[in-house]
């Protein structure tokens, strides 16, 4: 199946970037743990990399065409695995998101957006019109929105939303019409005020309205995003240096391995270190966005656009709260914050999407 | 390559989805650019434009500035022994600013600590309105097990926002040993705060020598700066600013001295006042008042209990009598009579007056407190004496004004100048202070009490030791005082003797009369026998002053819990020629100043024995009569004392 000319098409340059970001991500779940209860966090870190390495190869070796056309098998057990969690699932931080296995926690969530990408590609790629009909956008709606309502009810909103991106992301490159966009915005304001009423729990509106005036919960909620925005504005130009920030040292940043790991990044590198990382993310975005358009077929294209709109939108979204400008949403930074399921998942995902380019002129 | 290119070059036409797509894509990659392009410049407006203000509060957020508070100056005594020095105590404290729930907090700290939650919550109030990073002392001077009791809980993360600090405190004698004295410290009171310029915390002075030599004594603190975590904890020193001590102070007390005054007075529970100084330059080598409190309660804040009881105590310890104490001289005033008659040149020390016991002046009996009378007496004799009858003759011929100019030379009815706060004055009436204060004529017949110390006729201790200092030296009025000299930080200097508040310009021949008569009272047959001190030639007078009239007396008797027994004076020099110790012992309810008289006699035996080398006197208490009911009523229509 793995013919040899394919390893000369394989993307090194994305392979060394997602490397470096890596190796930033563990030092600085090091800096951050190195003193506390935590102090084998990067570890964990370094197993779940190598854990990563090998599931990027399986994603890597096998044509993303053959994954694709067993797309509905992994979307079923997936959606198994999240019911699973909302029945058998250990907490933390009072969600239910994890299924305990001998040697680690395994977040299910992780995987459903591979594994939605991958259903949603397969559904549009089959759909041979210029724009997807009514029905492919309800079918597509229907298979993001049961593990997008699971999730949530876990409740983890933040990667729940993710799902949405994904959706958003095939939809469009899939040429939905702009209209039904407007749309979809118009009706998620309206929504909004609803959602607010009933679908948010107590915790989640606490966030929201602390987001808006910090102050009004400085040692909550507001806490948070005030000593996010302090440990970024502190590290300057230049920054504090490695294990010098203040702000992370010294514990005024909760879970900063995790949910705030670029802000504890932000002090101890600076604005240097800053558009070093943010250069570095970028880079495998646009990268993989030329995979999308190389790909040799709309299979590839979507699949690399879904895969990567989750990717994105976690990255921006987690960068944008480490400086204190959005609510603070328990979604971590894809390959640098402390966790095996979201190294294992992205790491998978860039498989696929390096499998997409390296296939780009097979028939 | 980075970017989205076409990549068949131009002219080559895509197929129209695959063109849609591409567009898509394009449009994507636009707006992802231009997002991480706002994130940087985003970052950049915090970490380069507002880098300062995030710098500032992450400093605020991780630094500390403690204050170290300075230990006060040592006292010493003139020996170069220490009164009072500094002991460490524990402070614990609640920092609001790492407190989840104060609430929460106090009700688990005044469990651990065994407090009163409701005065913790009292004490919180009361620091409201200060930063809520500055900690709050919620108990002073905690014992051992309480500061282990809060350890062990921090320790438990459970109260982050306690901490134990180690802070100097004072350190009084522990039996009060001068408690008036040496006043008491206490931290600064909002009046003080306003007004003084001290700072929040500031412990100062608010008594005695404390309080009037405040500024010397407080030292500057110093601070430290520390890293904390977000917890609270000290993660290390960033700087040290060591505080510096208060100036070491020397005062003029004499240690043994004052012992043996107190243990005078202690061995016979007497309440009262003592004052003893060197007659000629005014520095007191002991002083008393009693009951007295402890200042060390004081020292490690004082808690309400104890206060409340301090204020409402009947006997009144928080009173300094040596100097806030009015008493009637009795007897001891008649050498201010005495010298008022000769200075104004009415009578010679040989003026001789007949007594039977009792005269009439102007239509009223007026009795000597010896029934069977005297006979004829000189001036010497009555003093020796202390014959009402003689006095009363010479008040009738110099009138009060006079005895009021005498004794107001020889330091009666005026402030003595002493260091130390609150100082009250007496009263020696005159015509001029009767129509002022009432209104009213002077009537020739309240002359007759004033002359033997009696009707309005008020002085404090420290006046009579003023008074008997300026006998005893010929007549200059010393300013009693208690700063001998201070560590400047670089070895003691003396302070310069306050200047005296002038002289009485009596002269000598007046002076020997009144000495002979006083070295009678003691070394002849006078009333002051116990005071005898072989080869001191210890020089004397007592006195007896009633509490209330005898007529007041009757009226309520058995319809009071009021002690109405008389005062007792003792008040003295020695030795008779070049006098080097004078002073008084006032015994409250004493009786008469015999009892007074054997602790003043322990006082100067103790100052020889220093002197001489001998080993110190112990002091032998006589066996006590038991108590006399409240009031002996015996005689008539006197007035007057009884010796």
């Amino acid at each position: 199946m793995f013919e040899r000319r394919l390893f000369h098409h394989i993307d090194w340059l994305t392979i060394i970037v997602l490397g470096a970001l890596c190796v930033m991500g563990v030092t600085m779940i090091y800096s951050t743990t190195h003193d506390g209860p935590n102090s084998t966090l990067y570890v964990k870190q370094i197993y779940a990399i190598a854990i990563g390495v090998l599931a990027f190869v399986a994603c890597l070796v096998i044509d993303y065409r053959v994954l694709a056309e067993y797309s509905l098998v992994f979307y079923v057990l997936v959606v198994a695995l999240l019911v699973g969690v909302l029945l058998f699932g250990t907490s933390g931080g009072g969600a239910r998101r994890w299924i305990p296995l001998p040697f680690f926690a395994l977040q299910p969530s992780e995987f459903a957006k591979i594994c939605v990408a991958l259903t949603l590609a397969k559904l549009f790629e089959e759909s041979r019109r210029g724009s997807p009909s009514a029905t492919d956008l309800g079918v597509g709606a229907a298979i993001t929105l049961v593990p997008f309502l699971l999730i949530a009810k876990e409740p983890d909103l933040g990667t729940a939303i993710t799902l949405l991106t994904i959706l958003l992301g095939i939809a469009f490159l899939a040429g939905m019409r702009m209209r039904l966009l407007g749309i979809v915005l118009i009706v998620a304001i309206v929504a909004a005020p609803v959602a607010w009423r009933y679908a948010l729990k107590d915790y989640q509106k606490n966030r929201l309205s602390t987001f808006l005036d910090p102050e009004l919960d400085p040692r909550g909620a507001g806490y948070q995003q005030i000593q996010a925005r302090i440990s970024v504005g502190s590290g300057g130009a230049w920054g504090q240096g490695f294990l010098k920030g203040t702000q992370g040292q010294l514990r005024f940043l909760p879970v900063a391995w995790n949910d705030f790991v670029f802000s504890v990044y932000a002090e101890e590198q600076g604005l240097v270190g800053v558009i070093v990382a943010l250069g570095l993310y970028l880079f495998v975005i646009v990268r993989a966005l030329e995979t999308a358009r190389l790909a040799r077929d709309r299979l590839g294209a979507y699949l690399v656009l879904g895969l990567l709109s989750a990717f994105t939108f976690q990255v921006m979204y987690n960068i944008t709260m480490s400086a204190g400008l959005v609510p603070v949403k328990g979604l971590t930074l894809p390959l640098m914050s402390s966790g095996g399921s979201s190294m294992i998942a992205t790491l998978a995902g860039f498989g696929l999407i390096v499998n997409v380019r390296m296939r780009r002129f097979t028939n | 390559m980075l970017g989205i290119s076409d990549p068949d070059g131009p002219g080559v036409a895509l197929p129209e989805d695959r063109r849609k797509l591409v567009t898509r894509l394009v449009v994507v990659q636009y707006l992802l650019v231009t997002g991480f392009v706002a994130l940087a410049l985003a970052f950049w407006y915090f970490q380069v434009v507002q880098h300062e203000k995030f710098r500032e509060m992450a400093e605020n957020n991780h630094q500390r500035t403690l204050g170290l508070r300075a230990p006060r100056g040592v006292l010493f005594d003139r020996d170069g022994k220490i009164l009072v020095e500094n002991r460490d105590s524990f402070v614990i404290s609640l920092v609001r600013e790492h407190s989840r729930d104060v609430d929460r907090t106090i009700r688990l700290l005044s469990r651990v600590l065994g407090v009163d939650e409701a005065a913790v919550r009292d004490t919180i109030r009361k620091h409201s309105g200060e930063p809520i990073y500055r900690p709050i002392p919620i108990l002073e001077d905690a014992t051992l097990a309480q500061v282990a009791a809060v350890v062990a809980h921090r320790l438990d993360t459970e109260l982050p926002e306690v901490i134990v600090e180690r802070v100097p405190t004072r350190r009084y004698p522990a039996d009060a040993m001068a408690a008036h004295l040496f006043g008491y410290v206490s931290e600064v009171n909002e009046v003080q705060l306003a007004r003084e310029g001290f700072h929040a915390g500031d412990v100062v002075g608010q008594a005695g020598f404390e309080k009037v030599y405040n500024k010397l004594l407080m030292g500057v603190d110093g601070a430290r700066r520390v890293v904390v975590n977000s917890l609270g904890r000290e993660i290390r020193t960033i700087e040290e600013v060591p505080p510096s001590e208060g100036r070491r102070v020397q005062l003029t007390i004499d240690s043994d001295v004052q012992r043996a005054a107190e243990d005078g007075f202690r061995a016979m529970s007497y309440a009262g006042a003592a004052v003893v100084l060197d007659p000629n330059t005014g520095e007191i080598l002991s002083y008393l008042s009693l009951p007295a409190y402890d200042p060390n309660a004081f020292a490690a804040g004082i808690d309400r209990a104890t206060w409340a009881s301090l204020n409402a105590d009947a006997l009144k310890p928080l009173q300094d009598r040596a100097i806030q104490g009015r008493y009637s001289p009795g007897s001891t005033f008649k050498m201010a009579v005495a010298a008022a008659a000769l200075e104004e040149g009415i009578i010679t020390p040989d003026f001789t007056v007949n007594c039977h016991g009792s005269q009439d002046f102007y239509g009223r009996v007026f009795q000597c407190w010896k029934k069977g009378g005297h006979g004829p007496v000189d001036l010497r004799r009555a003093i020796e004496q202390s014959c009402d009858v003689y006095f009363y003759t010479l008040g009738k011929m110099v009138g009060v004004d006079a005895i009021n100019k005498w004794a107001t030379r020889l330091g009666l009815g005026v402030k003595s100048g002493i260091d130390l706060p609150n100082e009250v004055t007496g009263l020696v009436p005159s015509t001029q202070w009767k129509l002022a204060k009432l209104g009213e004529r002077w009537y020739p017949g309240e002359t007759i009490s004033v002359a033997i110390g009696q009707g309005q006729v008020a002085v404090t201790p420290v006046s009579m030791a003023v008074y008997m200092a300026a006998l005893a030296n010929g007549g200059k009025r010393v300013t009693p005082h208690l700063l001998r000299a201070l560590d400047d930080g670089n070895g003691w200097k003396a302070v310069p003797t306050p200047s005296d508040q002038g002289h009485s310009g009596i002269k000598p021949e007046t002076m020997a009369a009144i000495h002979d008569g006083l070295w009678l009272v003691v070394n002849g047959g006078g009333t002051g026998g116990s005071a005898r001190l072989q080869g001191h030639d210890v020089s004397g007078k007592t006195g007896t002053a009633q509490v209330i009239s005898l007529e007041g007396a009757r009226a309520l008797k058995g319809r009071t819990d009021l002690d109405l027994r008389d005062n007792g004076w003792f008040v003295f020099f020695a030795p008779r020629d070049n006098p080097q110790i004078a002073g008084v012992v006032f015994t409250e309810h004493g009786e008469h100043g015999t009892n007074a008289a054997l602790i003043a006699r322990h006082v100067m035996d103790t100052f020889f024995a220093k002197k001489e080398g001998r080993p110190l006197p112990v002091f032998n208490p006589p066996a006590r009569p038991a108590p006399k009911p409240a009031v002996a009523l015996t005689g008539g229509q006197s007035i007057g004392d009884r010796e």
